[in-house]
């Protein structure tokens, strides 16, 4: 246990401890790293979270799993779709609710949204981080018709609660169609422009390449998911490993790469949202029409007494929910895998040789969200 | 040579990105001066709930069942009922909302069994304290509740007249299938 409030210089004058954060705009919310420098070399650094710690694990068993639906998206309030979504599938799969089809597209087309438009945000922090002001704005732009585009069916931009156990809330219509066609095609266009303006731009590469090395071995001890993971190699993907609701009818790719550094993590996300898009214009190509709610959903939802565990795919990676029910409507624990929490412990050892201007290009560059880690 | 081409390399790659934003400049802003000009919002955009009104009513239609009370996670709601003279359901006497709280989930909204909630249109409301945000949701329906009052006596009447009617109507068919059975068997 290190020891927690040292800082500044130390007796021998030549290394000293330093805290970035909690508030720090780099750290992406209320992370605080204490950092252990020798100049600007970094010799350990402790990730310290808990800062925006809400307890949800502990409310959820004071309520019952219906109440427990607008919680889920404040966990992680960038992919709250998925989120809320994934919760409600798993529900559905223990008590064996039959969800229609309709619903099921919707949701899919909802989720592969969300995560373009988590993929957007943390494109522009990141950008902003390594200082370029510029594509956080037209990221910014684009992740607002998101937005709008979620709101039209759930009606809320960010904390949905837009899924219910055998279904979700509204009908889509040929508007919300019509727009989610219309920018899916907006942002291919807009696709080339960011590569134009990033990723062929010879200061941002010199800045990403080779650093931040989260290598196949460390992703194993650490269990890294998500686009983390697959920058380093590893074709794992809970979609297409695994596939929950209709994610086994839809043709898509898991971008990889070998290199593991912070530009193969970037990359690796800006491919996901192309295939993100693929997967939304197939989803609404096929869209049946139908009801959008289970005809008979029950009042009371009491699973049968045992642990469950589902996992869904968000934005950032692995999002697992582990279940114990007494068989009674109040769940006797449920606790989340979080993926940020298992990536963002990676840095202690990533950290360690790099610089404080390379620290702010890989904490970017993993893209942690400090409500999700902390819960 | 390696410098120059590193040189050159960056230097076009800066100017495609510059190109990016040039290009930019000619567009047309895709921000709304908010307080000049106001957004459309969705139809189905959440807010603070309110009581809507029922066609045949006239106002609203709660039973003050408590269901919408129970559900809500955030304990935001309060509501105390009574029964009136000539209704066969209770009536809200007050319906407190305490938006503060609310995280628009809609989970009342799902649960009410008259379909009486919904959201409110003004989504900028803002307020310096927290009793800003103390909502009574009946305000908007006390003038009228009278006349409510009055067109639900005339429902339920009414109603109490059809079932008696029927159920009159039930107790002749069935004296006459007897008179006819008796005649049957007769015959
Ligand atoms: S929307 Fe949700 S939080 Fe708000 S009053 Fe209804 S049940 Fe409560
Ligand atoms: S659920 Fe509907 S009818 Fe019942 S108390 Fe709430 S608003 Fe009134």
């Amino acid at each position: 246990m290190p020891e927690l409030i040292r800082v500044g210089r130390d007796e021998d004058r030549d290394t000293y401890h330093l805290n970035m954060g909690p508030q720090h705009p780099s750290t992406h919310g209320v992370l605080r790293l204490r950092l252990h420098l020798k100049g600007e070399v970094i010799l350990s650094a402790d990730p310290i979270v808990g800062y925006s710690h809400r307890a949800h694990e502990k409310m959820a068993e004071n309520r019952n799993y219906i109440q427990f639906l607008p919680n889920t998206s404040r966990m992680d309030y960038l992919s709250g779709m998925i989120y809320n979504v994934g919760y409600c599938q798993a529900i559905e799969k223990i008590i064996g609710l039959e969800v229609p089809e309709r619903a099921e597209y919707i949701r899919v087309i909802c989720c592969e949204l969300n995560r373009i438009s988590s993929h957007l945000l943390w494109y522009g922090t990141l950008l902003m981080d390594l200082g370029g002001f510029t594509p956080f704005l037209y990221c910014f732009e684009d992740r607002e018709r998101i937005l709008d585009i979620l709101d039209l069916v759930s009606g809320s931009r960010l904390t949905y609660c837009y899924g219910r156990f055998g279904g979700v809330t509204e009908d889509v219509d040929d508007k919300f169609l019509s727009e989610t066609l219309a920018f899916c095609k907006h942002l291919r266009n807009r696709l080339p422009e960011y590569d134009d303006l990033v990723t062929n731009n010879v200061i941002f590469q010199n800045r990403c390449k080779g650093i931040g090395h989260i290598d196949k071995k460390t992703c194993h001890e650490f269990a890294v998911t998500g686009p983390c993971q697959r920058a380093a190699g590893e074709k794992r993907d809970v979609r297409r490993d695994e596939p929950y609701g209709i994610y086994d009818r839809f043709d898509f790719k898991v971008p990889t790469r070998t290199g593991g550094d912070c530009f193969d993590r970037f990359m690796v996300r800006v491919e996901e949202i192309s295939e993100s898009l693929s997967i939304v214009e197939q989803a609404i190509s096929k869209l049946p029409v139908g009801p959008v709610m289970a005809p008979k959903v029950p009042r009371k939802i009491a699973p049968a007494k045992g642990e469950y565990y589902f996992a869904v795919e968000s934005a950032r990676g692995h999002f697992g929910m582990y279940i114990v029910s007494n068989g009674t409507e109040i769940p006797e624990r449920m606790h989340f895998r979080t993926p940020s929490f298992s990536n963002l412990a990676t840095m202690r050892r990533v950290l360690k040789g790099s610089t404080i201007s390379d620290t702010v290009a890989i904490l970017g560059s993993i893209d942690i969200v400090l409500p999700e880690i902390d819960r | 040579m390696e410098m120059i081409s590193d040189v050159y390399r960056g230097f076009r790659s800066l100017l495609k990105g510059m190109g990016v934003t040039i290009r930019h400049f000619f567009r047309k802003p895709v921000t709304v001066e908010y307080p000049r000009e106001r957004a459309v919002v969705s139809k189905v955009q959440r807010n603070a709930i309110v009581l809507i009104e029922k066609d045949d009513i006239g106002s609203h239609n709660c039973i003050a069942c408590l269901q919408c009370e129970k559900i809500c996670p955030s304990n935001c709601i309060s509501i105390t009922g009574s029964r009136k003279d000539g209704l066969a359901f209770k009536r809200p006497d007050t319906f407190d909302l305490n938006f503060a709280l609310c995280s628009e989930c809609g989970l009342c909204l799902d649960v009410c069994p008259t379909d009486t909630l919904g959201y409110s249109k003004q989504y900028d409301k803002a307020g310096y304290s927290r009793e800003d945000f103390f909502y009574d949701l009946l305000d908007q329906w006390k003038a009228t509740e009278e006349t409510a009052l009055g067109t639900l006596r005339e429902i339920e009447r009414k109603k109490k007249e059809e079932r008696e009617a029927r159920r009159k109507a039930d107790a002749e068919a069935k004296a006459k299938a007897k008179e006819n059975d008796d005649g049957d068997e007769k015959a």
